[in-house]
């Protein structure tokens, strides 16, 4: 009992932990100037595109083309206000590009029976590909600074009432997640595809619609993901989405811990970004160069993974 | 032959499913379509592309895939004893930068003056321990291999840049000079590397009673341990040949490069798909280590028959892309339904 307990909280212990660790010993952490850098610079994006992941993994899958979502609907948008379309346009082709691609990896695995890493794995490929061909090799595309449109760097530079708007999408798609996977019957479906997919079968459940929808809304807040990254650095890099990947994949596990039963949650995953980030600054802070920092991320992953699947253990070892 | 080795384990897919003429007909066809697709691919390069079908060249592709057909062995090793299954079952996401990490070793011991041969029994130190970091945490702290292995990634490619520096470290020693050397049979020494790997753990694991029982435990995990399989003792000694794989393809890629380089991480998605798309080249649809290693060629002629048609090199991803999603669909219709 006692393990549980302690395994459950790991995550927001750890958190506190690193968070005192670093206001302590760095005179610069504990800043607003570099608190608000950590949450609109590092952590907005990659806790968007966590959203995605968090709902793939809660369904029994994966979504390894997170990266690939982004980069076409940010190419579709820089391209796009590049030649003077219409913001609202662009905008929502860079929607249809990032549903494209969960709508190409909804097909793959709900009817061709592909298994979701492997289906997406290919997209992954297939993305590198469609985007090297349509930058002669991966040629960046920038928005001449004079002509960026208002709306453009308000997405990526503006603030409501003094948040800044990054944090308002991110609160925006945390919101429709977590009624998503908390608080709708999908939801519930989807926690039952993951849980057991051979039972939400037999029950009658229609496992194929639902996973395409997984994988559809996936796309579709990558997509959201990637127009932010663009209006962020006024730019379309090709390729630049992968970074987001394992970050991902890292902060969604270490939401699981968050959970009663070791499922993928959304505000699990919201503190796993947030804790990545944290130490990330920090590491950088108190003077870890750039290497340093990988290490001390994964040596920290590793950490929480062995709290929280050690106090999973013997929970799982009497389900098998 | 490890068909008829492996047939004797039961998959509990395979004894649920009754097994019909059909599925077995249709199984043949995928095995022999890829065989059929490797050749046709194969001709069209040599019609279209003069020069592909000489020797020299194809001797060169044995070469180029020696890297990556290395790791993917080793990855190999892990997906049998772990099971097909990519997300619970076996999979080492850090092979690729367990090779930078040891390139970097490699290069930096020999550059501060020592030989070959502890330059070598550095490399392989660092190469073990690192497996040996995965099966820790795998069999014995329960973590998912995807999971483990991704922080071991990190861990990994951290501790490269805090080798190099995110520098190239350049190396040369006898024996590097010999591996980037060529045979007198004309083949690279890279390629004869990479084929003496895969004879050796071809032997181990379709020829004796310890490779029969990593697929049991692969296979069927409570089965093999019923039987009275030690089953962690297998599954991390999959995770420690992995491991050394890496280092030995890690010497390879310092003496195809002449040192070490950044951006090892990049080949993991290449070989990951090496590793996965030799499945289709076994008749039960299990990872083979003659089926990795032709995939790895497959996959090094298509290259190489780009590369000399002039198509250019953007389409490669898109194609092996396609690729393994045609492999895979194509595999999973003849499965049993496993839902």
């Amino acid at each position: 009992m006692r393990v549980k307990i302690s395994s459950r909280y790991a995550l927001v212990l750890a958190l506190v932990a690193v968070f005192a660790f670093f206001s302590l010993t760095t005179t610069t952490f504990l800043t607003p100037g570099n608190l608000q850098s950590i949450l609109v610079n590092n952590f907005a994006l990659l806790a968007v595109v966590s959203m995605g992941m968090t709902l793939a993994i809660a369904a029994g899958g994966i979504d390894l083309s997170v990266g690939t979502a982004i980069d076409i609907a940010s190419l579709i948008f820089v391209s796009a206000v590049a030649a003077h379309v219409a913001i609202p346009l662009a905008l929502l082709g860079a929607l249809a590009g990032g549903l494209l691609v969960g709508a190409f990896n909804a097909a793959l695995i709900a009817w061709l029976r592909i298994t979701p890493f492997l289906a997406t794995l290919g997209t992954l490929f297939i993305g590198q590909s469609v985007q090297q061909l349509s930058t002669s090799g991966g040629q960046p595309i920038y928005l001449i600074t004079g002509h960026v449109p208002p709306a453009f760097t308000f997405i990526g530079h503006g603030t409501v009432l003094g948040i800044p708007f990054a944090l308002i999408v991110v609160a925006a798609s945390a919101a429709v997640f977590v009624t998503i996977l908390g608080r709708s019957l999908f939801g519930r479906r989807v926690e039952a595809l993951g849980a057991q997919p051979g039972v939400a079968w037999y029950s009658g459940l229609r496992v194929s619609r639902d996973t395409a929808w997984v994988y559809v809304l996936s796309g579709l807040v990558c997509a959201v993901a990637g127009i932010v990254l663009s209006c962020t650095v006024r730019a379309y890099v090709p390729l630049s989405g992968n970074a987001y990947l394992l970050n991902a994949i890292g902060a969604t596990f270490l939401g699981t811990t968050f959970s009663k039963v070791g499922r993928p949650n959304v505000p699990g995953t919201l503190l796993g970004v947030l804790l990545l980030n944290i130490v990330a600054n920090g590491l950088l802070l108190i003077g870890w160069n750039f290497y340093w920092q990988q290490v001390g991320t994964g040596v920290l992953i590793f950490l929480v993974l062995v709290v929280s699947f050690g106090g999973r253990r013997q929970h799982s070892a009497r389900a098998a | 032959m490890p068909d008829t080795v492996q047939s004797h384990i039961a998959l509990p897919v395979d004894v649920s499913a009754p097994r019909s003429r059909g599925a077995d007909t249709a199984r043949t066809l995928v095995r022999a379509g890829s065989l059929l697709a490797f050749v046709a691919v194969f001709v069209a390069f040599a019609v279209a592309a003069p020069g592909f079908l000489t020797a020299g060249n194809l001797a060169n592709v044995v070469g180029q895939v020696a890297v990556i057909g290395v790791l993917a062995l080793g990855m190999t090793l892990v997906v049998v004893g772990g099971g097909n299954d990519v997300v619970r079952g076996g999979i080492d996401l850090s092979v690729a930068n367990t090779l930078g990490l040891c390139a970097a070793v490699y290069a930096t011991v020999l550059g501060d003056g020592w030989g070959d041969g502890a330059a070598l029994a550095a490399t392989a130190v660092t190469g073990l321990l690192v497996g040996a970091v995965n099966a820790v945490s795998v069999v014995w702290l329960g973590i998912l291999p995807l999971l483990a292995t991704l922080a071991a990634m990190n861990i990994c490619a951290g501790l490269e840049l805090v080798l190099t520096h995110n520098t190239v470290v350049a190396a040369s020693s006898p024996l590097l000079d010999v591996l980037a050397g060529e045979f007198p049979a004309g083949v690279p020494v890279l390629g004869e590397v990479l084929l003496g790997v895969a004879v050796l753990l071809a032997v181990v694991l379709h020829l004796t009673p310890a490779g029969l029982r990593l697929y049991a435990v692969g296979g069927h995990r409570e089965a093999a341990r019923a039987a009275g399989l030690p089953v962690a003792a297998f599954v991390a000694a999959s995770y420690l040949g992995s491991g050394l794989c890496a280092s030995v393809a890690s010497v390879l890629s310092v003496a195809l490069l002449s040192g070490s380089t950044t951006g090892s991480g990049d080949m993991l998605l290449a070989v990951v798909v090496t590793a996965l798309l030799g499945v289709v080249f076994s008749r039960r649809l299990v990872a083979t280590i003659p089926g990795t290693l032709l995939s790895a060629l497959f996959i090094g002629l298509l290259i190489n028959g780009f590369q000399l048609l002039n198509i250019s090199s953007y389409w490669v991803n898109g194609v092996q892309g396609v690729l393994i999603l045609l492999v895979v669909a194509a595999t999973s219709m003849l499965r049993p339904h496993a839902r």
